[in-house]
């Protein structure tokens, strides 16, 4: 083939866009697929082609040509009985352009198909605890899938259940971590009273509480529906091109038309069939037969990232969006803070300090305990107590008191361990209400304090300062400091003397930065939405280069700045998964809902994420992106290729008119010139059928560059391929078949 | 073959008229924006007693529908108006030299193809129409066709204009052309021309005795202003058969080249005024080079080396150059005036000059040809514009599949009202009615003829020989539909930008850019100009491949 096609076919191997191949099969598995090939050949039925007018059309034209190979004498003065190889041949030719674009279709639909069965198995059932009362008046807990749950219905959750759905607190205190449904990063008590964000995490206690809503259908069904094609509208954007399509075989109909009648009036001695080859050929087949599966394969593209789009019109916009709203827990950062420095009060050291923080983190199973673990172990503040960690007094973290400890006693070493009374009967488990109930004691007499045992404590400043004997003066000063950085502070208490404090730290997604900048790059405005404190928030955005963010935002303020955006023309793209998201899910031009999120965030959506991952947004705008540039590429290579296609044909229109001869300026004989023309015009299709599939290759850069890269790869490359491909078939159809 | 003092003399003409538009250009957005000026105080009480007659609210703004209906209804009144003058011109005053009326088909031609800027003429002036014809009717029409062209262009322009609410008052756009614009610079000209030679008088044809004895009618009329407006408003329609041809319309190259300069005039400073119209002055840069580029090219083209020598028909007084030059300048803005017989011109230069009607946009008619080139940068934009991603925005509005739908329907138009008629000339026989044979000579003058018709342009091989039933008829509603079809459709498009929303954000594509002006050109020449290009093949390219001389000769 021409040096352009295979630049756009090298172009289109190398994605540059991150492919995952879950679910997917190559194109020669597929084509090979005897199912992929039944399916092409009966759609082949003429009424099925209707809702592709152009292929329509080739199919007519394919039944004209036919017939003037049955009788030539039918089409009098316009074909003739000594050409009937040559009629075959053309009519051959039709239907095989036919064929590769019904072929296409099939592909894409089977493609389409089978990532969506993939992602069946994807969806992660959320299961959940439902109190019923059983006959003799006890309570018994039943254990169902989510979507089983409905309103009114009673649940349980425990420490490190998911919410299974939305619903108000009857019983008991706990805390929450809200942090992927509400970008608030800090823990969240809940009381009875409170309502339950479905999708969120208990971290610590449980709690009974009452469903508030009901589950909706699965989105499964929804995509499944998407991908058949005959049921799927058309989007805005393929409408308007079927339109320019339909335009351009308007026109193209009436040219050949007054050709065939100029050919009759004049007695130019023109042929039908090369009439209809120069028809076929200057129709805008290549991206009529593409059409249907560019759409499809988008939709396809974004299974394969385990998105599910309710619409294929969702996926256009994302391309458009001109902001986007990223929640900074869990899209920015990791969501867990991590510990980076020891800082110490007074006479201690920063070794004081870490050992310290090591044993009250010991037993903590949280990624910001493992994290203090770690820095310690880095820094080599391993404590000599590390042997009588097994064995100690655990206080686990609380909601009411905001910290957790741990208390280790000089014998305890030796001790057995006390079966029965730890979680794990390896450790005595207390909880730090009844430490604290021991300590008031501890503190009012101060007989029962022994010098040999150790009580660390770490948790929240305020909450530590209220239990410690005294408060360093540096205290405030350096806790403000911290919070000044962006960071989050964690002090630690030693017998109730407070001896330095634990910087934490917000981290960042691996390769977020190059994403927003990538984002950036390509005109979109990127907006951080935080519940953290101004400062914080600030020290993040700088961090990761976002100019503009929202600090101390409730989930209601995205509804607000999607609305202002929108107010100023901006197509706003967003992820969200509480049910106080709806609402602006529901507004958003964009919404990407997570799976692990609530109902209503999933009805409101226009897209859910299965694997609950924000970060995902931006792959989502960039697919957008693509897949428009896919359509605008190849409906620009296809009306380029008119160029070369008029230049091999008319000068062979009429047999009358030799000087005619001029203009043909490839060379090509009577015949071998419409068959090369026809041929090339079939076989760019398949040949396109991977970059149809696959999308048009980007680098992030501006939407200008990007645009002319592209115009010169399939605008300009459109016009110089035919002639290439032209001459090279006509070459080859000479030395096979000597025509 | 162009000698490079023909280059830089083309150069400095064109480079004359720029920058003349340009400063005409700044004129006319403050005469369609209603700026206040110091003519204010001349105009404003002609205006208003106007509207006041006509019981015009100058302040109530049209939406598309309402604005084209206001111009179509207005044109129809206008035609028949024109159409009793030149039926009863014999029961009229001022016609001294005492023609009949026009019969129904001629009239009916004339008056649609004046009230549309077309000035197709099938009949030869100084011998079908009195002076009263000349001077109400005719000029009237080629007044009133070239201000509703401009009010339809600035009527589209306001369509893109942030926050417009309306399209603006075709009554008040329209008379404000004929106060402010029309009759200021037709004077002007009018008095130029006057200067030049070009005789202006209402005392009956002269009968004088030449140099070697004989007598010869000289036949002088109010010819310098009928002249003025034909060329400033791209009608093209002389007072001759023979047009500017002919020695009293175009007396010497000075006078030739002031008419060229008056062609290219308006529809340049229209292309300046899109942007200075909307605000954003560098949106004209895409209208203005796109409109040039083409333009040179048909240049280019129409002065390839060429072995045929000029044909019969070719005035002498100006010579090859001049009448080439001429030849695609009266195309490229559809005026459709000649210096010359078609007929003598090189197939190359026919190639060229259809090239410029099939395009309308090089920069096209008034009003019409800034219309042309807006429809080009949407489609364009549209076209190409998916390839960066986006939804394709011009001047940040989304192009949705109604603009599409009816800037496709405004394409189809002009291929449809050419090849169809051309046809129907050909299997009902008219072709013969006017001597012409079923060959390329033939198909070519039967072609112009449709397309000229089509493009508005009016320039044709024919003349008075196709005064016929059937050419006239034929014509006639190949004209009608050639202007109104694509007006509306383009005024709708105009119509449904209003109140869109419009992205604030940097454009995807930025079409203020020379690199998007050499897409425009290439998107125009593969849309526009490939679509004829079995037909053109067929006609003066065949022409020129035969290499006959005479191949247009009669």
């Amino acid at each position: 083939m021409s040096q352009t096609t295979s630049a756009i076919e090298s172009a289109g191997e190398k994605p540059k866009l991150k492919e995952e191949t879950g679910g997917r099969q190559s194109f020669s598995s597929l084509i090979l697929s005897p199912k992929v090939l039944v399916d092409s050949i009966v759609r082949l039925n003429p009424v099925s082609l209707l809702s592709n007018p152009v292929m329509f059309i080739v199919e007519i034209t394919f039944f004209i040509v036919a017939a003037m190979a049955v009788d030539p004498r039918l089409f009098y003065p316009v074909a003739y009985v000594s050409e009937r190889t040559f009629y075959v041949e053309v009519a051959i030719i039709l239907l095989v352009t036919v064929w590769f674009s019904t072929l296409s279709d099939a592909l894409a639909e089977t493609q389409a198909r089978i990532t969506a069965n993939s992602l069946r198995t994807l969806e992660t059932e959320v299961m959940s605890k439902k109190i019923v009362d059983g006959q003799d008046g006890k309570r018994n807990v039943l254990v169902l899938p989510s979507n089983q749950i409905r309103k009114g219905d009673i649940i349980s959750v425990e420490k490190n259940d998911i919410i299974p759905i939305d619903a108000d607190v009857l019983q008991g205190i706990a805390m929450l971590d809200e942090s992927l449904l509400t970008g608030e990063s800090t823990p969240v008590r809940k009381a009875p009273g409170d309502q339950l964000i479905g999708g969120s995490k208990v971290i610590s206690d449980s709690l009974v509480a009452r469903v508030s809503v009901n589950p909706g259908e699965t989105y499964i069904n929804q995509m499944i529906k998407l991908v058949e094609s005959s049921k799927r509208p058309k989007t805005p954007n393929e409408q308007a091109v079927t339109i320019v399509l339909i335009g351009l075989t308007a026109i193209f109909s009436i040219i050949v038309i007054g050709l065939l009648g100029l050919s009759v009036a004049l007695n130019l001695g023109g042929d039908l069939s090369v009439l209809i080859a120069l028809y076929v050929c200057l129709l805008p087949t290549t991206i009529g037969a593409l059409l249907p599966a560019i759409g499809l394969s988008g939709i396809s593209r974004l299974y394969a990232r385990k998105i599910v789009a309710k619409s294929g019109r969702a996926i256009e916009t994302a391309g458009d969006t001109d902001t986007i709203l990223l929640d900074k827990t869990g899209t920015i950062t990791v969501g867990n803070r991590q510990a980076i420095e020891f800082i110490p009060f007074d006479n201690y050291t920063e070794k004081d300090v870490g050992e310290a923080a090591f044993l009250a983190s010991w037993h903590d199973d949280t990624p910001e305990g493992r994290s203090i673990i770690r820095l310690s172990y880095d820094r080599g503040f391993i404590p000599k107590e590390i042997n009588a960690l097994d064995l100690a007094e655990v206080y686990e973290f609380s909601a009411t008191t905001r910290t957790s400890g741990v208390k280790l006693r000089s014998g305890d070493s030796f001790m057995l361990p006390k079966v029965g009374e730890g979680g794990r009967g390896r450790y005595r488990r207390k909880s730090v209400d009844e430490a604290f109930a021991e300590f008031v004691d501890y503190d009012l007499t101060g007989s029962n304090k022994s010098p040999d045992s150790i009580e660390i404590i770490k948790g929240a400043p305020d909450s530590i300062r209220k239990i410690a004997v005294s408060v360093p003066p540096e205290f405030d000063k350096t806790i403000e400091n911290i919070s000044l950085a962006g960071d989050t502070a964690i002090a630690i208490a030693r017998n109730r003397n407070i001896i330095g404090v634990i910087r934490l730290k917000d981290v960042l997604k691996p390769g977020i930065k190059e994403k927003i900048q990538a984002v950036k790059v390509m005109g979109i405005r990127p907006v951080m939405i935080t519940g953290d404190q101004p400062l914080t928030a600030k020290s993040i955005a700088n961090e990761v280069g976002i100019e503009e963010f929202v600090p101390q935002a409730k989930p209601e303020d995205k509804h607000e700045i999607v609305l202002r955006e929108q107010d100023e023309s901006r197509v706003v793209a967003m992820i969200g998964d509480g049910t106080n998201d709806a609402p602006a899910l529901a507004v958003a031009d964009v919404g990407l809902a997570m799976n692990s999120g609530t109902q209503a965030a999933k009805e409101a959506a226009n897209m859910v994420d299965l694997e609950s991952n924000p970060a995902k947004i931006i792959d989502v705008v960039l697919l957008g992106k693509q897949l428009l540039m896919t359509r605008g590429a190849v409906t620009a290579f296809s009306i380029a290729n008119d160029i070369a296609k008029y230049f091999a044909i008319v000068p062979v229109l009429f047999l009358t008119v030799p000087q005619l001869e001029a203009l043909n300026i490839l060379g090509l004989g009577l015949h071998s010139a419409v068959l090369s023309a026809l041929i090339f015009n079939a076989i760019i299709i398949p040949l396109l059928i991977p970059l149809a599939m696959r999308g048009v290759s980007f680098k992030p850069a501006s939407t200008m560059a990007i645009f002319l890269r592209n115009t010169l790869i399939y605008g300009v490359g459109g016009v110089i391929a035919p002639f290439i491909g032209i001459k090279a078939i006509d070459y080859l159809l000479q030395i096979v078949f000597h025509i | 073959m162009l000698q490079p003092i023909q280059v830089g003399d083309i150069a400095l003409l064109l480079a004359v008229v720029l920058i003349s538009a340009y400063f005409l250009g700044s004129y006319i957005v403050r005469v369609y924006k209603r700026t206040p000026s110091h003519l204010d105080r001349l105009f404003n009480p002609i205006e208003s007693t106007i509207y006041k007659i006509c019981g015009v609210d100058p302040e109530k703004g049209m939406g598309w529908k309402e604005y084209f209906f206001a111009a179509l209804v207005l044109n129809v009144f206008q035609m028949a108006i024109a159409f009793v003058i030149l039926m009863f011109q014999n029961d009229l005053p001022l016609n001294p030299q005492h023609f009949p009326g026009l019969s129904w088909h001629l009239d009916l031609n004339t008056v649609v193809s004046f009230a549309t800027n077309t000035n197709l003429q099938h009949y030869n002036g100084e011998s079908t129409l009195s002076y009263l014809s000349q001077m109400s009717a005719i000029q009237f029409l080629q007044f009133t066709s070239a201000a509703t062209g401009i009010c339809c262009g600035i009527a589209m322009v306001r369509g893109f204009v942030i926050n417009s609410k309306d399209l603006g008052n075709f009554y008040v756009d329209f008379v404000r052309s004929l106060t402010r614009l029309f009759i200021p610079l037709c004077f002007i000209a009018a008095v130029v021309l006057l200067a030049l030679g070009v005789p202006q008088t209402l005392s009956g044809y002269k009968m004088v005795t030449t140099v070697e004895g004989g007598t010869q009618s000289i036949l002088a009329g109010p010819v310098a202003s009928l002249v003025s407006i034909m060329q400033l408003g791209t009608n093209g329609g002389g007072y001759y058969g023979a047009n500017s041809a002919y020695p009293l319309q175009n007396p010497n190259p000075a006078s030739d080249v002031v008419q060229i300069f008056l062609m290219l005039l308006i529809p340049t400073a229209l292309c300046f005024v899109f942007g200075e119209y909307i605000g954003k002055r560098k949106e004209s840069i895409p209208i203005i080079v796109g409109a040039y580029a083409l333009f040179v090219i048909d240049l280019i083209i129409a002065f390839i080396p060429n072995p045929i020598v000029v044909g019969p028909g070719m005035e002498t007084r100006f010579g090859g150059f001049m009448t080439t030059f001429w030849t695609v300048v009266t195309t490229a803005v559809t005026t459709g005036s000649v210096n010359s017989a078609l007929a003598g011109n090189n197939p190359l230069a026919i190639v060229a000059a259809f090239l410029g009607m099939f395009i309308q946009a090089t920069p096209g008619g008034k009003g019409v040809g800034l219309m042309y080139l807006l429809m080009y940068i949407v489609i364009t934009v549209f076209i190409v514009g998916l390839m960066s991603g986006r939804t394709p925005e011009y001047l940040g509005i989304k192009i949705n599949s109604r603009d599409v739908k009816l800037i496709m329907i405004a394409f189809l138009i002009h291929p449809l009202i050419i090849i169809i008629p051309t046809i129907v000339t050909y299997a009902g026989g008219f072709a013969s009615t006017v001597g012409l044979m079923g060959n390329s000579i033939g198909f070519t003058q039967i072609l112009y003829e449709f397309t000229s018709s089509a493009a508005n342009n009016g320039s044709d091989f024919l003349g008075a020989t196709a005064n016929t039933p059937f050419f006239n008829v034929a014509t006639a509603i190949v004209i009608f539909l050639g202007r109104y079809g694509p007006i509306a459709c383009l005024l709708a498009l105009a119509g449904s930008m209003i109140g869109r929303k419009r992205a604030t954000t940097e454009a995807a594509i930025k079409t203020h850019t020379l690199t998007f002006s050499v897409i425009l050109v290439a998107s125009i020449l593969i849309l526009v100009v490939l679509t004829f290009f079995p037909f053109l093949a067929l006609g003066p390219i065949l022409a020129y491949l035969q290499h006959n001389a005479n191949f247009f000769g009669f």
